[in-house]
């Protein structure tokens, strides 16, 4: 473990791991509340475009794949406000045109499957003290969105239609999550791969989930279980001389798997102890219908 | 200066798949009313009070709150819209707390960050949300381990804990156990003097609570009564 930190490579790539794991699942928890657990694959998806055009351009791929990913997140937004029923295969458009225009243009662009390779699946190798900065910048800009607005999202993610009558922007409060889902990808990309990104933002959530009692006790835990296997995967993946992005995105199902395994038996005593405070309701019908249903929603996410 | 009425529909026609939901229906709520929208399953009883907050677009005729029509109407802090269920959404649990205070959100400007807000009265109005519908205890509790008739109850402190001026209700009392429709009735009898439109199967306890009914069926109000010993204007 000491080894690792004589190398300068790793303890930026240490100190990201830490950023990532953050922000990660925070912005998870509403993306998932939202039912949109896909929607940082896609983004991920349009982002390799941006990634690209900034090899093609001989500038910044991370600049470049940062302001491709936020445009591509509001449009993904506006496809699904204008329509319900076509949103679906819109945004698989949009994704896997993002996809194959990301690859074509690293081609044309000269660029060697190997870097590509890099974006797709994380390499910390070739991190530098610049890409530090700029993930921090980013990644505390997530986390103050989140907590100038988190009431906001919090009341949009819960439903729609009671953050409209409650006048809140919808319109606006949709896109800037999905942007700063946008802005998230590009954080963690360069540890984790595009390919694996919207793991970190999904699997803790689902493992805090198992756990938890609150909205704001799951984003917690999420991002203690986020930190934790974002750190201890870097690590181990150093130590084993392992791909980093896929050790880390294994070690969070793995905490998810313990989570479900450990969450059952917590679930079950709590589900007791409500039924047992409601002894007196002469008609427990409708209520242990949506207990039942709320245990397996829980399971099944 | 005299207030417009909270809700003034006229002619209101909703349309959706072609299909007319909702048909030239007129209706004025005045301030102080509680008025029970009834009729059958597919009568447009939740599209009405959908279109009247704007959450369903008129296809024809026009509707206002408090004299703007909903695009235009800034003054949300004064309505509490109390959905029909709590939705499960992807599954992240959240406290009955958590729910409840989520209702002061209207009453935040919109771009003076939450940290800043006025933390002492928000939690005093909680606390007071959660006492009038008798759930202080559950107040840490997952929401939805809740049963139906608690959730319902809960979606109700929510739009307490706004001090809103109006209460729109979508089918309250739906799937509701005697035992919790009491609890309710007892919550909407604390309201007296603000507005409130609840959509209804049947009034149950909360019949003595209703100043008016209407009646819809496929989209029309076909009866429109004052109840009895009703109090108007």
């Amino acid at each position: 473990m000491n080894g690792m930190l004589h190398y300068e490579f790793m303890r930026i790539a240490l100190v990201m791991a830490v950023l990532i794991g953050l922000t990660a699942p925070a912005v998870g928890t509403f993306l998932v509340q939202r039912r949109l657990s896909l929607l940082g694959d896609g983004i991920g998806h349009i982002a390799l475009t941006g990634i690209g055009l900034g090899l093609l351009t001989s500038t910044s791929p991370v600049l470049g794949a940062l302001v491709v990913s936020v445009l591509g997140a509001v449009a993904i937004e506006v496809v699904r406000a204008r329509s319900r029923s076509g949103a679906d295969v819109a945004l698989a458009l949009l994704f896997y045109g993002g996809l194959a225009g990301g690859v074509i243009l690293t081609s044309a662009g000269g660029g060697s499957g190997a870097s590509l390779q890099s974006y797709l699946f994380g390499s910390i190798t070739s991190v530098t003290t610049t890409d530090l900065y700029v993930v921090a910048g980013l990644a505390a800009t997530v986390l103050a969105i989140i907590a100038l607005f988190g009431r906001e999202l919090f009341l949009l993610c819960q439903d729609e239609e009671v953050a409209r009558a409650a006048g809140l922007p919808v319109r606006f409060l949709s896109v800037l999550i999905a942007a700063t889902a946008a802005v998230t990808i590009v954080i963690a990309m360069r540890a984790i791969g595009l390919l694996l990104v919207s793991a970190l933002m999904i699997v803790p959530v689902a493992a805090a989930q198992q756990l938890t009692r609150g909205f704001r006790g799951t984003m917690l835990a999420a991002m203690a279980i986020g930190v934790l296997s974002a750190v201890a995967g870097l690590a181990g993946s150093f130590q084993y001389d392992l791909p980093p992005g896929p050790s880390i995105v294994l070690l969070a199902l793995a905490v998810f798997v313990v989570a479900v395994a450990g969450g059952t038996p917590v679930r079950r005593r709590r589900a007791r102890a409500d039924t047992a405070g409601e002894d007196l309701s002469p008609a427990s019908g409708p209520g242990v219908e949506t207990r039942v249903d709320a245990e397996a929603e829980v399971l099944g996410g | 200066m005299k207030d417009a009425p909270p809700f003034a529909m006229t002619s209101g026609l909703v349309r959706r798949d072609g299909r007319d939901i909702l048909t030239g229906v007129d209706l004025r709520v005045e301030a102080g009313e509680v008025l029970a929208v009834l009729g059958p399953n597919g009568a447009g009883k939740s599209t009405l009070v959908k279109a009247l907050l704007g959450l369903v677009p008129l296809a024809g005729g026009r509707t206002e709150i408090y004299g703007a029509p909903p695009a235009r109407f800034r003054g949300w802090r004064r309505i509490g819209y109390v959905p029909q269920r709590l939705p499960m959404g992807g599954g992240v649990p959240v406290t009955v707390r958590e729910v409840v205070a989520s209702g002061r959100v209207a009453r935040t400007s919109r771009w003076r960050p939450a940290v800043l807000g006025d933390r002492a009265a928000d939690r005093a109005a909680v606390d007071r949300a959660l006492a009038t519908v008798g759930l202080t205890d559950r107040a840490r509790d997952s929401a939805h381990l809740l049963s139906g008739g608690q959730q319902q109850r809960v979606l109700i402190a929510r739009a307490l804990a706004g001090e809103p001026d109006v209460f729109v209700m979508d089918e309250p009392t739906a799937g509701v156990d005697a035992r919790n429709q009491a609890a309710l009735a007892t919550a909407l009898r604390g309201l007296a003097g603000k507005t409130v439109v609840l959509v209804a199967h049947e009034l149950g306890p909360l019949e003595p609570l209703i100043t008016r009914t209407i009646e819809l069926e496929r989209g029309r109000v076909v009866d429109g009564t004052a109840a009895r010993g009703a109090v108007t204007g």
